[in-house]
């Protein structure tokens, strides 16, 4: 089973570069509402500025100065206009909730949808995505409840210590350890949305439950596919902002670029890793036909079970697909 | 055995007077005295570090310089401050917060602080302690009990001395409001009674104020400081004596003269750095006091000082004093930093300040180091025109510190961001543009907040604008006459508006009214900028050719503000012509026209940026051809802002 471990990371790359479709849709709703988000912001500069050489430091610079000038002078409602983009903001993981489902059957079937079948998938799917998203505040919180402990703690070691550096030694280390539980919290939970996928589960607590055991199972192979695609992720940011420092000030267009690719790039590492998990799961899970599961009608509960636990009850049509079971094989950890 | 020790301690007292003698205060080319000394101060303290208390004896002489008979004394006792009821407390928790504490929770009685005389005695007139009670002479608050007042059974006659003998206890606050305890670090300042200032015909003595800072006379300190031996402490002149007591502790003792305040500070994890600054007057020991933790900021500490103490040198006039103290406090104790008593300054700082910031440690360190001019020898009065002290010192701050770090860069200069100084004074004005003037005593302005923007920042901004009336070289020479002409004499408003009138050579009292005196705001803008066809009802027209049509072009200059301030407006046609007018800003607004065979692209006002006191830049131009540059790198960072943060929620789902 070790070698099904094999080229994970590749092969998740491999299937976000043959389905980039869902890369670009996700980008662009991204973008969209990203647009959205600043229209308010671009129109009241555009307001007070179209006109105005007031703004030529924030050109040919970044007049920080000019910047607060705008914030602060209250015939520009700027930060009004922060509001309103939060909200933007906010829209997009409620549109990735609704589209996950569509885009773990694109990937679990490796093949080009139609937006029909996509959009049949990600409905078929999104109250139960729902339902998992409200599970996951449970871990969530707690982790971010640890966080703001560990940042008392420090706070408070810090306070007493001679040193400047105590408190943020011991933050340091503490973060990371949260952002590793987060990254283990999301892996599990990615699982459940594929085990949901592909076995058609319909009770989330069951199926989180169970996906706890595969991924605790599989830890090392999964967390370590998980921390490399999150390592490109967070290279590819620390690169890009690098590179955005050193742009000349004027080259906004250019900027405007870099700054997308950051976007893009986070975005393909987070359907990376969604697709690495999907192809693990198939590597290990004897996976129903496509066909097999209708997603504009939701299956009842035990009838997934029941096909899950009976290889009798496999469509005939589909004979020559292995028979499936209930969950993937834990593989020999590495 | 016993005697030997005696005698030991006897030569050992007086080598150390000895010492105390040879040690002059000042730096090599300066012999005192310099101010008129009207107070002489003998403190020997007692500090327990467990208990954060300083038990003292203090003598106080007081020479009655004042012309007339003094039957009562007043002092200030401002660790009383640090009491639930008291004034200061009031107006912080009016206001929400005082420099970095909060008192949204309530008191914390860490905060509390105390003086309490335990007995006052004035030689030859005997026991007064009963005598003592508070007054309260700004706002009549019973409960307040800064200021301290007590009657003599005779009257110390114009010429003569009265010598007071005081005992108390200093009980800190955890560090408040420019002194206390943070860990075994110590700022003891405002920590001892100190006689208030007969000015005016009065005792001037205020209660402790959330706004304001100090006023007090010259003359000189001797303290003794006895303290666990493994501190190290730093205070106000110069150290002239450090005894091993044998039982764990020593006595440190400091001398200074011509100032008109003592603060200390002891830590006994400092580190000592020390320094020297050769100005016009000879060479000034710097000394650093500062924690291991923070060596990243050491030579920052060190350069600023330099080019500070370099630039008020050349600039203004020399430091005439031995040693400077910059203290660095711990962390945590952020509230001791930035403060200022005489020859002796805190700055602060963050381990991980990034160079390109300039706040810290540099901009705090200059400011304070710059009150030695100001606050220190000029010392005029803080509670009532704190501006003559705070914002002539910020706008020095602005002066040093652009010429040290770059105009637009000396507060930011990172990531592609940039300010300047005077951009953050000028921000920190117009917030608060018609709230107070700057020459109403400053303990009654309208807020916390209103007294920052206005004391600091309006007189910085106000002194930058007058550069465009005076010229940069004329302003500098009269702060340079006014501050020599001066110092250690506690000059009034009026003496520094009288010297930069007489330097400048003419009468400004039309801006000292509306920007000293009044609540005025400035606010000029360009309303319409635009060129028409002169030909345009000729329906037969020929063609719009670039150079050969005649346009009429009409700028339409407005006064929105009640300023009255001279304007330059800058018209820029696109045939390359520029032309300068300019407009004694009067009437509510002026029109310009032109006919000529170019049409019109901007019409600025104040083009060459120094109308600080300006409230909107925005309405400052127009400019005919669209200018979307910065609306669209802000959009740009606006949209990729909100983009990552959405894909940062979508990842949690």
């Amino acid at each position: 089973m070790a070698d099904d471990n094999r080229g994970l990371v590749a092969a998740g790359a491999v299937l976000v570069w043959r389905r980039q479709r869902v890369l670009w849709w996700v980008f662009a709703v991204n973008l969209v509402l990203g647009l959205l988000g600043a229209a308010g912001a671009r129109s009241e500069l555009g307001r007070v500025l179209q006109h105005s050489l007031a703004g030529n430091g924030l050109t040919r610079g970044f007049d920080f100065g000019m910047f607060l000038e705008l914030v602060n002078q209250p015939t520009v409602n700027l930060m009004r206009s922060a509001g309103g983009s939060f909200l933007f903001a906010a829209l997009f993981p409620l549109f990735m909730i609704f589209v996950t489902g569509g885009i773990l059957a694109v990937y679990r079937e490796d093949r080009r949808f139609t937006a029909g079948d996509f959009f049949a998938a990600s409905g078929a799917f999104f109250w139960r995505f729902v339902r998992v998203a409200l599970f996951s505040l449970i871990p969530f919180g707690i982790l971010g409840f640890g966080l703001w402990a560990v940042n008392k703690l420090s706070d408070y070691i810090g306070d007493r210590s001679v040193s400047a550096q105590t408190g943020f030694y011991i933050l340091l280390p503490s973060a990371i350890l949260v952002t590793l539980l987060v990254l283990f919290v999301r892996l599990w939970f990615d699982i459940a949305q594929v085990r949901a996928v592909v076995q058609d589960e319909h009770v989330m607590w069951r199926n989180l439950w169970k996906a706890l055991g595969i991924t605790r199972r599989n830890v090392m192979t999964l967390f370590r596919v998980y921390l490399c695609i999150s390592g490109v992720a967070w290279v590819t940011l620390a690169a890009g902002l690098f590179l955005w420092a050193k742009l000349p000030p004027t080259a906004t267009p250019v900027t405007f670029l870099l700054l997308e690719f950051i976007i893009l790039m986070q975005l393909l590492t987070r359907l990376w890793q969604r697709a690495s998990a999907v192809t693990w799961y198939k590597r290990h899970a004897a996976v129903f036909p496509s066909d097999a599961v209708d997603y504009t009608i939701a299956a009842p509960a035990e009838l997934v079970e029941s096909v899950a636990a009976s290889p009798d009850q496999v469509p005939a049509s589909r004979s020559d697909t292995p028979a499936p079971s209930a969950e993937p094989e834990a593989p020999a950890e590495q | 055995m016993r005697r030997k020790r005696l005698v030991f301690a006897v030569v050992a007292i007086l080598l150390s007077t000895l010492a105390a003698r040879g040690q002059s205060t000042f730096a090599p080319k300066v012999s005192g005295p310099l101010s008129q000394r009207v107070v002489a101060y003998q403190i020997d303290a007692r500090y327990e570090p467990d208990k954060h208390t300083v038990d003292a004896t203090e003598t106080l002489t007081y020479h009655n310089l004042t012309g007339r008979a003094l039957d009562r004394f007043p002092f200030h006792l401002y660790l009383n401050a640090f009491q639930p009821k008291s004034t200061w407390v009031h107006v912080a928790h009016r206001d929400g917060s005082f420099r970095t504490s909060s008192f949204e929770e309530g008191w914390d009685p860490k905060h509390s602080g105390s003086n309490d005389v335990t007995s006052l005695e004035a030689v030859g007139m005997g026991d007064l302690t009963k005598q003592m009670k508070f007054v309260s002479p700004d706002d009549g608050n019973p409960d307040d009990k800064t200021v301290m007042e007590v009657a003599l059974p005779r009257s110390v006659e114009p010429g003569q001395d009265v010598t007071f003998k005081i005992k108390f206890r200093a009980t800190f606050p955890e560090v408040v409001a420019r002194t206390g305890y943070k860990r075994a670090f110590l700022l003891a300042g405002q920590w001892f009674p100190k006689v208030g200032v007969w000015w005016n015909g009065a005792w001037n003595c205020h209660q402790f104020h959330a706004m304001t800072e100090f006023f007090a006379d010259f003359g000189t300190y001797d303290v003794k400081i006895t303290l666990p031996k493994n501190y190290v402490i730093g205070a106000t002149g110069v150290q002239t004596s450090d005894t091993d007591n044998g039982n764990g502790t020593k006595t440190v003792a400091f001398h200074a003269e011509d100032v008109h305040d003592f603060a200390w500070t002891a830590d006994p994890n400092f580190k000592v750095l020390d320094s020297e600054f050769d100005g016009s007057v000879g060479a000034v020991k710097v000394r650093l006091l500062t924690y291991d933790s923070h060596k990243s900021s050491w030579q920052r500490y060190l350069d600023v000082m330099q080019g500070t103490m370099k630039h008020f040198d050349d600039w203004y006039g020399p430091y005439p004093y031995a040693q400077i103290t910059v203290v660095d406090p711990p962390h945590g104790a952020f509230e001791a930093g930035g403060m200022e008593y005489p020859t002796f300054i805190t700055g602060a700082t963050v381990w991980w300040a990034p160079k390109g910031q300039k706040e810290l440690p540099e901009v705090a360190t200059e400011h304070e180091f710059g009150h030695q001019y100001w606050y220190g020898m000029v010392a005029t009065n803080e509670f009532e025109n704190a501006w003559l002290d705070e914002g002539i010192n910020s706008y020095t701050e602005v002066k040093v510190m652009a010429s040290l770090y770059g105009k637009n860069t000396d507060v930011l200069n990172w990531l592609g961001a940039q300010m300047g100084d005077a951009a953050e004074q000028r921000l920190s004005y117009i917030r608060v543009a018609e709230t107070d003037s700057l020459s109403q005593p400053s303990y009654q302005d309208m807020s916390i907040g209103s007294y920052g923007g206005v004391t600091y920042g309006k007189t910085a901004t106000m002194l930058l604008t007058l550069e465009a009336v005076v010229g940069e070289q004329t302003l500098q020479k009269a702060l340079r006459t006014y501050f020599m002409k001066y110092r250690f004499t506690h000059p009034t408003q009026e003496d520094f508006l009288r010297t930069v009138n007489e330097v400048a050579g003419q009468d400004l009292g039309w801006y000292w009214q509306q920007a000293v005196y009044g609540t005025q705001v400035l606010d000029y803008k360009v309303r319409r900028a635009d060129s028409t066809r002169v030909d345009w009802p000729n329906k037969d027209a020929p063609e719009e050719k670039k150079g050969e049509t005649l346009y009429q072009t009409d700028v339409l200059l407005q006064r929105l503000g009640d300023f009255i301030f001279p304007v330059v407006a800058e018209v820029k046609f696109d045939d390359g012509e520029t032309i300068r007018e300019t407009w004694d800003g009067q009437d509510r607004w002026k029109r310009f026209v032109y006919r000529k065979k170019a049409k019109v692209l901007s019409v600025e006002i104040d083009p060459d940026h120094q109308l600080t006191m300006d409230r909107d830049y925005l309405n400052n131009s127009i400019a005919t051809e669209p200018q979307r540059g910065a609306t669209q790198k802000i959009a740009t960072y606006w949209t990729f802002l909100t983009q990552f943060c959405a894909q940062m929620l979508g990842w949690l789902t």
